[in-house]
């Protein structure tokens, strides 16, 4: 809420500056966002009258304007067309620095001397937002009661600095002048002088001659206040007013209008005036809107309402929406005679709702939302009636027509010294507390240890012991509060078992040259089709958002494969052409859809490499990335794990992955996930040139089978013989099984075997590929001898090539 | 023959000492100690000697032999040692050639964050707790003091999956979730971090950020015992200089409430464009847990009381690395991932 230091002025006496003023009201708890000064470089800009106007004789669009300013009389050129003999208008006199950076100087404009310049608003800096339509453009036409002469700044007060409170929801009573001025006087610890809102009406009329209210159902309105207004005429406000407006970022428009806003802004109480002679039925009534019901507002748009809006009506149908817009029909017009205004409460959540439903939040029912203090919507007709018959604008009829069905009770919070000091950790005396709280309008009583709170109708946000102890703590000072650890019994801490297989994971990942990305968690539909997922796949089911914040991503992703080739996608786009990442994070897999039960989250590892395995450097890095790049990650991962005897099966069916280089990793008949190619068409779908190679895991499988406490197995104590033997096979044969072969018929002298070599080159017979494997014998209570060893490998070369067809050679 | 001996001994150390090359000492050593070698020879001969002359010169032989032995190890020592040195000599490399890398990959700069994070509190004695992303609105609001057209949920753009299902707009809910899994209603200490969703998408706001809530449940837990764990977390955070501030502020869920400032970390409070000239950034949002809170989730208001805590992940790894754009976080750029 923007707010005029000098408006705040009128209610309390501030001495120090506007910064340390924010400062101890945001301690106390009513964040200033940002401090605004106004009327700088407003200097020898002056109200000037033009006393004659005359054609430029060399010029058709140049007027040459006597001005008197003061004592001077000034002979000034311009083009603007909009002024007329005896406005006043405001002229830089020469020397002026405008705020734009525009110095005057004596000119001569087609042989006449000019010796200053009249002013736009814009060349004032005075926000168009706050002028009329036809104050923005051309010379900015003064109020006709400024003397000449008088500086600007003066004239209008644009000195003035302006604090921007962001008061929290709770504290619906600082979105008010006073309100604020009701903190400053306590951060500063000086009176409060709030206005006094007190009219004597000038006609003995009672307002409810001429207007009856009522209520229909109290839970939609707890009081309602009317009050006429008679001898309306209505007019430009007082200067004091437009200025006290603008400074709040308000747009001052006619005086009723302007006052209505003015006691909002004071008091917090929005109002609204009704043409009486417009109204039938001579009453007003709180009711709910008819669904379908049509009222055409302010705004001069027809708005459909429906049955949980409120609505003021008379005698025959709607006037205004409750708390958020008048109607047309019963506008305030310059031929108005007679007005109702209305200061009323209304309930919080109607409004709220009715306000977003509508699109049509505003200044006033943000206040309603946050809360009206009731007892004070009398006060509020006071003021408005007070103000305008001040300025001669109205006649006040006498009394107030109201109808108040639901009476607030004020909140009487119990505590003691002890149990504050107790919440806030301090040891702040009963007497300090006693001071604080009746400084805030909080009047306390001490009985003995207890003491008695009764909070005042503004602050509804009073209700508990623990609210006390923040309104003691935050006027004591946070900062005054001491630093202390909690005092319990020695907890020992940690995480879950799957967290720490995650931070696993990521060491591993790492180590692997793998980079981690984190993407958002949305998917567009789109994107199962550019993954080739067939019509019925499950992955398919993605749970949409009601409300997505950018059309691109409406639903919660399946999958992760989409997040990591979008951020791979970015990375290629990017000039990085060499990949290795991965993404841990949750897809979400509803049972169905719509949505009743919460979907499992499902924590996934997926990683996608292409490239080359490093970049080219000087010794080496031609080395493309294929599908044992991804493997050998893998296989990393669930060695560091300990997740051994995982398969690695041939999955042509995963539509995601090129049907003849991907598997299925499998963990005694458990799928754990996939590595493969992408498929081409994935890969091309998403506008990917290169081969991209990607694997999924599943992170709770992996949790399940990982072994981080793997005994030990002693070392030998006898060196082990190496012996290599290559094997020319059938090129279908996999090498895998050869090697599991080799492994599961051999004795337990074999003790380690490992594929050195493979070769399918040009010297191998068409269809046939040769294997090398060397294999490591030992035994733990002796040293082989040759003649062992011999006998081991005969064996084995017997057995591959009854199995396998295989030729052997031995090495 | 002991003259024959004496020339053979003067000779071979003649040569031994003109020998400029490794090979060279290595074929003297053969051709006078060597099996055909010439000293061998002279033995043979020993043969034709009375029994009175030969153990006399058997040892002269001896002497010589033992003599020329120790003269070409030595040279063979000395050369072996001078042509090491040669090779030596010989060998450079270009030691500014970059080594071979294994080029390892880099954590995310939130995941490195949160590492952090966590291990400050794990130290303290905290349980790393978890909760769903997509929640109940229950869970997300009614739980934690916000009830339905609460004006303080407009604090939260919310997305919506239906009336009661929401992607959490903050970590709170998974306070209610473990108070209510306390089945003893016992104390609690507890981090958790994760991804929280706003409906809000600019160059200051990530529709998907990360959050750390904190809480603590017990007896005779105070505001003092949260301003002296947040101001333990900040120093470990940003170090021992740092300052902090308590603003009182307003949550749903806490009662007293505080936002915390630290001093900024880029000008150290002096005031530059990062702090808006103030000294100060916020970091986090705090509080004593409100009564209805613990209440709604079973715990007794009166017998015990609790304190809560919330950051933004994304902000503290802003601050601490000097990240400018919230975006990179998201964009994956590994150029921006392996700095960390």
């Amino acid at each position: 809420m923007k707010t005029s230091l000098n408006w705040l002025k009128r209610y309390v006496k501030i001495d120090c500056s506007a910064r340390e003023l924010a400062d101890k009201i945001t301690a106390a708890g009513i964040e200033v966002a940002g401090i605004e000064y106004h009327g700088n470089n407003l200097e020898n800009i002056v109200v000037g009258k033009i006393e004659t106007i005359e054609k430029h004789p060399d010029a058709d669009k140049l007027l040459i304007c006597s001005i008197i300013v003061g004592a001077d009389t000034l002979q000034i050129v311009t083009g603007a067309q909009n002024v007329c003999v005896g406005q006043n208008v405001p002229v830089a006199l020469v020397g002026a620095k405008l705020p734009g950076g525009l110095e005057i100087k004596p000119a001569k404009l087609r042989g006449i001397d000019s010796s200053g310049m009249l002013c736009s608003a814009a060349e004032l800096a005075i926000d168009s937002k706050l002028l009329l339509p036809e104050e923005r453009e051309g010379i900015f036409i003064l109020n006709e009661q400024f003397v000449p002469g008088t500086p600007i700044v003066e004239a209008m007060g644009l000195k003035d600095t302006v604090l921007e409170f962001e008061p929290t929801p709770n504290r619906a009573d600082c979105f008010s002048i006073v309100g604020i001025a009701r903190e400053a006087a306590v951060a500063c610890n000086v009176e409060l002088n709030a206005p006094v809102c007190e009219c004597l009406p000038q006609l003995t009329e009672l307002s409810e001659e001429s207007i009856s209210v009522e209520i229909v159902d109290s839970e939609q309105c707890a009081r309602f206040t009317a009050k006429v207004l008679r001898n309306v005429k209505v007019a430009d406000s007082p200067e004091w007013l437009k200025q006290a407006l603008r400074s709040a970022g308000m747009r001052p428009i006619n005086n009723i209008v302007d006052v209505t806003n003015f006691v909002m802004l004071e008091l917090g109480q929005p109002m609204h005036a009704y043409d009486l002679d417009k109204l039938s039925g001579a009453k007003l009534v709180v009711r709910a809107a008819v669904a379908g019901e049509k009222l055409t507002t302010l705004d001069e748009v027809e708005r459909i309402l429906t049955e949980d809006m409120i609505v003021i009506a008379d005698g025959e149908r709607a006037v205004g929406i409750a708390g958020i817009m008048g109607g047309y029909d019963s506008e305030i017009s310059d031929s108005t005679k007679n007005i109702v205004m209305e200061a009323a409460t209304f309930n919080a959540k109607s409004i709220r709702r009715a306000a977003r439903a509508l699109g049509l939040r505003s200044e006033a029912s943000g206040r309603f939302e946050r809360g009206i203090d009731v007892e004070r919507i009398a006060a509020a007709q006071e003021r408005a009636a007070q103000l305008l018959q001040e300025m001669g604008a109205v006649s006040a009829c006498s009394g107030l027509v109201e109808c108040y069905p639901r009476k607030s009770k004020p909140a009487i919070v119990g505590f003691s010294a002890a149990e504050v000091n107790a919440v806030l950790g301090t040891k702040i005396s009963a007497q300090k507390m006693l001071e604080i709280l009746n400084n805030l309008g909080i009047a306390t009583e001490a009985d003995g240890e207890k003491m008695v709170a009764t909070a005042p109708s503004w602050r509804g946000d009073v209700t508990l012991m623990q609210d006390i102890a923040e309104e003691i703590g935050r006027i004591f000072g946070y900062d005054n509060i001491p630093l202390k650890m909690p005092c319990s019994e020695i907890t020992h801490g940690g995480q879950l078992h799957l967290q720490s297989i995650a931070d696993r994971v990521r060491s591993s990942l790492s180590a692997c040259g793998m980079d981690e990305t984190i993407s958002f968690s949305f998917i567009h539909p789109d994107s199962f089709d550019k993954l080739n997922l067939p019509e019925n796949s499950s992955l398919r089911l993605a749970i949409p958002i009601l409300n997505p914040i950018v059309a691109e991503l409406p639903n919660m992703r399946t999958t992760l494969v989409d997040s990591v080739l979008n951020s791979l996608k970015y990375n290629l786009a990017h000039k990085n052409d060499d990949l290795k990442i991965y993404e841990i994070g949750a897809v979400y897999l509803p049972e169905n859809l719509p949505l009743e039960q919460l979907p499992l989250e499902k924590m996934k590892v997926c990683g996608a490499l292409c490239g080359r395995m490093a970049s080219v450097s000087w010794y080496s890095g031609r080395e493309a990335i294929d599908f044992y790049s991804a493997k050998g990650v893998v296989e990393e991962l669930l060695a560091d794990l300990q997740i051994l005897n995982c398969e690695f099966a041939v999955c042509t069916t995963n539509p995601l992955y090129h049907p003849g280089k991907s598997c299925a990793i499998n963990h005694d008949g458990l799928n754990i996930g996939f590595i493969g190619e992408l498929h081409p068409f994935v890969c091309k779908n998403y506008d990917i040139g290169v081969p991209v190679y990607i694997f999924e895991l599943d992170l709770q499988l992996l949790a399940e089978l990982a072994c981080l406490n793997q005994k030990y197995f002693a070392l030998p104590k006898y060196q082990a013989v190496k012996r290599d033997i290559a094997l020319i096979l059938p090129g279908e044969v996999p090498a895998m099984s050869v090697q599991q072969e080799i492994l599961q018929e051999s004795g337990e002298l074999l003790t380690g075997i490992r594929l050195f070599d493979l070769y399918s080159g040009d010297r191998m017979p068409q269809g046939k590929k040769s294997l090398g494997f060397s294999l490591y014998y030992c035994a733990d209570d002796h040293t082989l001898t040759d003649s062992e060893i011999e006998t081991e490998i005969a064996q084995t070369v017997k057995m591959l090539a009854e199995k396998f067809a295989a030729e052997i050679r031995i090495a | 023959m002991k003259q024959q001996l004496n020339e053979l001994r003067v000779q071979a150390l003649e040569e031994l000492r003109a020998a400029e090359e490794l090979s060279v000492a290595n074929e003297l050593r053969v051709k006078y100690l060597g099996k055909k070698g010439e000293l061998t020879g002279i033995l043979r001969g020993m043969g034709k000697l009375s029994a009175e002359e030969r153990p006399v010169v058997g040892q002269i032989v001896n002497e010589v032999r033992n003599e020329l032995e120790s003269a070409i190890n030595l040279r063979i020592e000395e050369l072996a040692a001078l042509e090491l040195q040669k090779k030596i000599a010989s060998e450079k490399i270009d030691i500014t050639l970059p080594g071979r890398r294994t080029n390892i990959g880099k954590l995310h700069p939130l995941t490195q964050t949160l590492n952090r994070i966590k291990d400050i509190f794990m130290k303290m004695g905290y349980s790393i707790a978890e909760g769903p992303e997509i929640e109940f609105d229950y869970f997300n609001f009614e739980l934690m003091n916000l009830p339905k057209d609460h004006p303080a949920r407009d604090m939260q753009d919310t997305f919506y999956i239906n009336e009661n299902i929401v992607l959490r707009t903050h970590t709170s809910p998974v306070q209610a979730r473990v108070m209510q899994n306390n089945v003893e209603k016992g104390p609690i200490k507890i981090i958790a971090p994760g991804k929280v969703y706003r409906c809000d998408y600019d160059a200051t706001h990530s529709p998907v950020f990360h959050q750390v809530e904190g809480l603590v449940i017990g007896e005779g837990i105070c505001f003092a015992d949260l301003k002296g764990t947040l101001m333990k977390l900040l120093k470990e955070l940003f170090g021992a200089n740092v300052r902090m501030r308590l603003r009182p502020s307003f949550f749903p869920f806490t009662e007293p409430s505080a936002e915390v400032d630290i001093s900024c970390v880029m000008c150290d409070g002096s005031g530059c464009r990062v702090c808006k000239q103030t000294g100060w950034l916020e970091i986090l949002g705090s509080g004593m847990v409100h009564p209805r809170v613990l209440e709604m989730s079973g715990y007794d208001p009166k017998k015990v009381s609790g304190f809560a805590f919330g950051m933004g992940i994304e902000r503290i790894a802003m601050l601490y690395y000097g990240i400018n754009d919230l975006r990179l976080f998201y964009e994956n750029d590994v150029r921006f991932i392996k700095q960390f």
